[in-house]
């Protein structure tokens, strides 16, 4: 995955969007910055696959020891595939946070929510200036 | 002295046919049992609970006493957790057989002297609390928080009014979001300002006809007194809302000043807190709550009333919110509190603050030349105190602190509460420690803020283990022995 | 004030290491004009004689079980608790110390939590046990709003008159404009109406409460009720008698998903209501939606066996208005208490203990429908508990006048049952004696008042 083809959400999700049969299809994960902050991931729930996702309203959560943070749709749909996979092995978010470690896929709603995400140049400034 | 031979659970002891406890005979005609219960109900056989001896009882669990600190044996300035003395003199009187052997539905006229205690219980709480109205009977203090709520409920209803929020500033404990959540109420967090008191400006932005209540702890969880408060209450009931206020840290204002007279509508108490109940590991607690008289209606059943000289539990009210807990409350707590309240009187209560006070702004002034204290100066019954400097500087976490105290014999205080602050510590040393003591905890303190970065990650050093793999715990919960468990390997 | 160590000359000391002029002056932070302007009305100070000499006083006013033979029970039980559970439960190191925050010089008491979790599993038969709530009542409760959780039905919620009547107070307060209903099927010859039952749960249901045996003594069919629950998809929430499980199938082994109990009859004493234990239960795949605290094992960084707090993040002081209770204390001292008991017991002492209660109860039974005065108005099989009609209707009399002789006779039945107004519920625990229940017989048909039939 070329990191500079992502776009990013203020809240630490990444998206990757691709084209599928005439459907645009987002891939959405967690940043690795947002991996090293959690620390030590123990417990993730994914939502049902159908769900409808708004831009900006939580779709899951994942837990580290003594936190629990909410995880953010960048933007609105469906959900068509979740990573099932993942929950039992929560390294992966670690080792691989743009690949192997993916946790939800959605098909768009509409392109609009794309434009208000930051491009990974942006998306690195935040980080430097919470890190 | 620690058994070092004392490292099995009490699964890993039993062995067949051994037993801790033999019954009587059967001193009835006995009949067979399947002819008294359907044999559908009767298992084959009872649970596989552990086989020992009586001797391997106490010599178990008695060793395991000794692998916990405790307010009988160390320091333990755990904030917001007023560790003070837990009085010896409490537990005899509270085991009288005329208190620990009362069966709950005897009736009324057979218990006058229990009815007694509990009522003038009561009338102290209202007293310290300067609201009128108590009832004794919630089980700790966020049951107290959410009966309390269950009565703002129950008020507004009876007035016609919709208000679905519960208001609390960022600093507030857990336990009060949780708790307006549980009484159907929607959630509504309000910043602190710089000074760690509510920010008013926010509370304005956010305040509507909607609003039920306003949870405030005051001396709030950074341990200052929160001068706003009566501001707060007048803006609150001005819009027609109630203020709660959660009584955790009481200590530091016990005869000095009373919630019911600054603002507050409803309050709880901590009797295992304020009034030194034993903490047992996790409780029992108590969380009689005081009301406003408007509210007193609808407090839970039953209360304790008097009729001449005659103390019974009245039942008859009609606008009571039902039953919170079955039967009358943690009437063992209770009677620990009254111990506690009739041991120190008026005066000796207001030096329980003060000392409490005094310990407190001691110790901080001896503190915040290692580790600053972002509040200032001067402080209640509790300070915080914040290690982020010191992670700056060389990486070490307040956690690390925390862990290297335990090394020199001192419970750690409260670490990483309240959220509001980064890397901090929350000291409370109560009234119930010495000048020395603080002293000597303040000098650990200056040592080991000088050592080591590996010598403070590696801590605790001298502790039965070394810190546990919490990860681990939480990733593969084992939660049971089971016969098939690996034993690791021995300490 | 004995508690206290400032002497003046320490507390000139600490003022001046303050930079204040008085102790007065440290209270700056509270504004005068919300200050208490005089002393709190307070009875006068006692010191510890004096104090000793008034509680044993008050203390002396009270009929209790020590000196009258008690047969009252209902939620409470006057169980035999060996001396060991006193002894060590009493421990300074238990007793003074607090939730285990820091795991490394909290060991003892993780490990009792650990143990307390496996014998309830064990007693059970279920997958894993919390750490303790605060009573049968309100993990009653808990368990309710955990199955609403689990199921995610916020709608309906059936239990049955055979529940304890407070514990289904408790439900009604908690579910009070909260749009839950709560639906309370009939008992037939004092057990539940499995029809009408059958008839209530629906697709809605978030769960059945049952308790076993119930609140009249009687078994329910607890296999039966569990299935008609789970076909609705509804979660089986059954309240138990701890005492009885050294008889009785495990509510694991009947189809239950949540068990709760009241724990006071494993080592607690019965001091008026409280404080006791709640015991709860669960299957596995709950376990992220059971509230209180709960202890895992894990290794610390050499791999030595350890304990810790785990699946905090359930937990109000982290997830706060999301977390799945309020509940902040346990009852870890009544906890330790009940797995000492428990250990002492081990499997035949708690079948010991059942047994005794069993037969001296039917022994009792027995006795009552021999009287001309008394019936007995349910033909169930019971365990430790029973009711008995007063064919003379003068309950109140009746029992006033067995506690002039020593005899806590029974728990009348008007108040929570208006139809069962002539009846009352008398238990009958290992302590009891052969004597003591045929004392018990006499004292009540010797009673006077059995001419003061008021109403037909």
């Amino acid at each position: 995955m070329n990191l500079e083809e992502l776009l990013y959400a203020e809240t630490h999700e990444w998206v990757h969007v691709v084209e599928d049969n005439g459907e645009k299809i987002a891939t959405v994960g967690i940043s690795a910055f947002a991996v090293e902050q959690l620390t030590d991931l123990v417990f993730m729930e994914l939502p049902q696959v159908g769900t409808a996702v708004e831009a900006g309203n939580e779709f899951g959560e994942v837990e580290s020891v003594k936190a629990v943070s909410p995880l953010y749709s960048p933007v609105s749909g469906e959900i068509v595939e979740t990573n099932l996979s993942l929950p039992d092995n929560l390294q992966t978010l670690g080792e691989d946070p743009y690949e192997a470690g993916w946790i939800i896929k959605i098909k768009l709603a509409n392109e609009f929510d794309l434009s208000s995400l930051l491009d990974h140049e942006s998306y690195q400034r935040q980080c430097a200036e919470e890190g | 002295m620690r058994n070092r031979q004392a490292t099995k659970l009490i699964f890993e002891l039993s062995q067949d046919g051994r037993r801790g406890a033999k019954m009587p005979t059967c001193d009835v005609p006995r009949q067979d049992v399947s002819s008294l219960l359907p044999a559908a109900a009767l298992s084959a056989s009872p649970p596989p609970l552990p086989e020992v001896a009586e001797p391997d009882v106490v010599r178990h669990f008695t060793n395991l006493s000794t692998l916990n600190m405790s307010v009988d044996t160390h320091f333990y300035p755990l904030g917001s957790c007023t560790m003070k003395y837990n009085s010896k003199r409490n537990e005899r009187l509270a085991a009288l057989p005329g208190f620990s052997d009362i069966h709950p539905y005897q009736p009324d006229e057979t218990i006058q002297g229990l009815l007694q205690l509990l009522y003038e219980l009561q009338e102290m709480l209202a007293e310290i609390s300067g609201l009128p109205a108590v009832s004794l009977q919630p089980a700790a203090g966020a049951h107290g928080e959410l009966t309390a709520l269950m009565v703002a409920a129950a008020h507004f209803r009876e007035l016609g009014e919709v208000r679905t929020k519960v208001l609390a500033p960022d600093s507030a404990h857990g336990t009060n979001p949780a708790s307006a959540r549980m009484a159907g109420f929607d959630f509504v967090t309000i910043k602190s300002n710089a000074d760690g008191n509510v920010d008013l400006e926010d509370l304005q932005a956010k305040l509507d006809d909607e609003v039920a209540v306003f949870m405030i702890t005051n001396p709030n969880t950074l341990g200052l007194f929160d001068c706003q408060v009566n501001e707060i209450a007048n803006i609150i009931h001005a819009k027609g809302g109630l203020i709660y206020l959660d009584g955790a840290n009481m200590n530091a204002i016990l005869g000095i000043a009373r919630p019911g007279d600054f603002g507050a509508d409803m309050m709880h108490f901590n009797p295992h807190k304020t009034f030194s109940g034993p903490h047992g590991s996790g409780g029992p607690g108590a969380g009689p709550i005081c009301v406003a008289e408007k509210l007193g209606d609808y407090l839970p059943l039953p209360v304790v009333t008097k009729h001449d000289a005659c103390y019974r539990l009245d039942f008859d009210r009609a606008k009571s919110i039902g039953r919170v807990r079955s039967f009358f409350g943690n009437v063992g707590v209770l009677v620990r509190a009254y111990c506690y309240l009739r041991t120190h009187g008026a005066e000796g209560l207001q030096q329980v603050a003060e000392n409490a006070v005094l310990n407190a702004n001691y110790l901080l002034s001896q503190v915040k030349h290692m580790l600053p204290v972002p509040q200032g100066d001067r402080c209640m019954h509790e300070f915080i105190a914040t290690a982020s400097e010191l992670k700056k500087k060389k990486g070490v976490t307040a956690m690390d602190l925390a862990k290297r105290l335990l090394d020199f014999g001192f419970h750690a205080p409260t670490v990483y509460f309240p959220l509001t602050i980064a890397e901090c510590m929350m000291i409370e040393p109560t009234e119930t420690e010495s000048k020395e003591t603080l002293d000597a905890f303040a000098e650990t303190l200056f040592r080991i803020t000088d050592e080591t970065k590996e010598c403070l990650q590696e801590a605790p050093h001298s502790t039965l283990i070394s810190r546990p793999d919490e990860v681990q715990a939480a990733r593969v919960p084992t939660l049971k022995w089971t016969p098939e468990s690996v034993h690791v390997t021995d300490k | 004030m004995a508690y206290f160590f400032n002497t003046p000359e320490d507390q000139r000391k600490m003022l001046e290491a303050i930079g204040a002029a008085s102790i007065e002056e440290l209270f700056e932070l509270v504004p005068p004009e919300l200050r208490l302007d005089r002393p709190l009305q307070m009875p006068p100070a006692l010191g510890e004689m004096e104090l000793t000499q008034h509680m044993s006083e008050l203390a002396s006013t009270n009929s209790h079980a020590g000196e009258q033979a008690c047969f009252l029970g209902a939620g409470s039980y006057d169980h035999f608790v060996p001396a060991v559970v006193d002894a060590i439960a009493s421990r300074g190191e238990f007793f003074t110390s607090y939730t285990p925050y820091q795991p490394e010089v909290s060991q003892g008491n993780l490990q009792v939590m650990f143990e307390y979790q496996t014998m309830i599993c064990q007693l059970t038969g279920m997958d894993v046990s919390n750490a303790s709530l605060y009573d049968g009542g309100s993990a009653a409760a808990e368990a309710v709003l955990m199955a609403m959780s689990v199921t995610r039905r916020d709608k309906k919620v059936v239990t049955t008159a055979s529940v304890h009547p407070e514990y289904r107070q408790i439900l009604e307060t908690y579910f009070e404009g909260s749009g839950v209903e709560l639906v309370t099927v009939d008992t037939t010859d004092g057990a539940t109406q499995m029809e009408q039952l059958v008839a209530a749960v629906d697709d809605q249901t978030a769960c059945v409460l049952i308790q076993q045996p119930n609140f009249f003594g009687c078994l329910e069919d607890l296999q039966a009720v569990s299935e008609v629950a789970h076909e609705a998809g509804a979660l089986s929430v059954v309240s138990f008698d701890p005492i009885s499980l050294g008889l009785l199938k495990r509510p694991g082994d009947l189809g239950a998903d949540i068990a709760i109990a009241e724990g006071q009859v494993l080592g607690t004493p019965m001091q008026y209501g409280g404080p006791y234990l709640g015991i709860m239960a669960c299957r596995e795949s709950f376990v992220r939606r059971l509230p209180g605290r709960i202890a895992g094992e894990t290794v610390d960084r050499h791999g030595r066996r350890c304990w810790v707090l785990t699946l905090q993040t359930r937990e109000q002081h982290i997830r706060r208005e999301k977390a799945t209770s309020n509940i902040c204390t346990n009852q870890g001292l009544f906890a330790l208490r009940a797995a000492i008991y428990l250990s002492l017991l081990g499997p035949r002492g708690l079948r010991d203990t059942a047994e005794l209660c069993l037969q001296k109860t039917h022994y009792a039974a027995s006795q009552f429908s021999e009287q001309e005065r008394f019936s007995l108005p349910f033909s169930r099989p019971t365990f430790k508990e029973f009711v008995v009609r007063d064919r003379d209707r003068n309950i109140a009399d009746l029992l006033a006048s067995a506690r002039e002789v020593g005899y806590l006779a029974g728990v009348p039945l008007k108040r929570w049952y208006p139809e069962l107004h002539d009846c009352f519920l008398v238990a009958v625990t290992e302590k009891r004696t052969k004597s003591q229940i045929d004392g018990l017989i006499r004292s009540l048909t010797n009673s006077n008042t059995t001419t003061a039939v008021a109403h037909a």
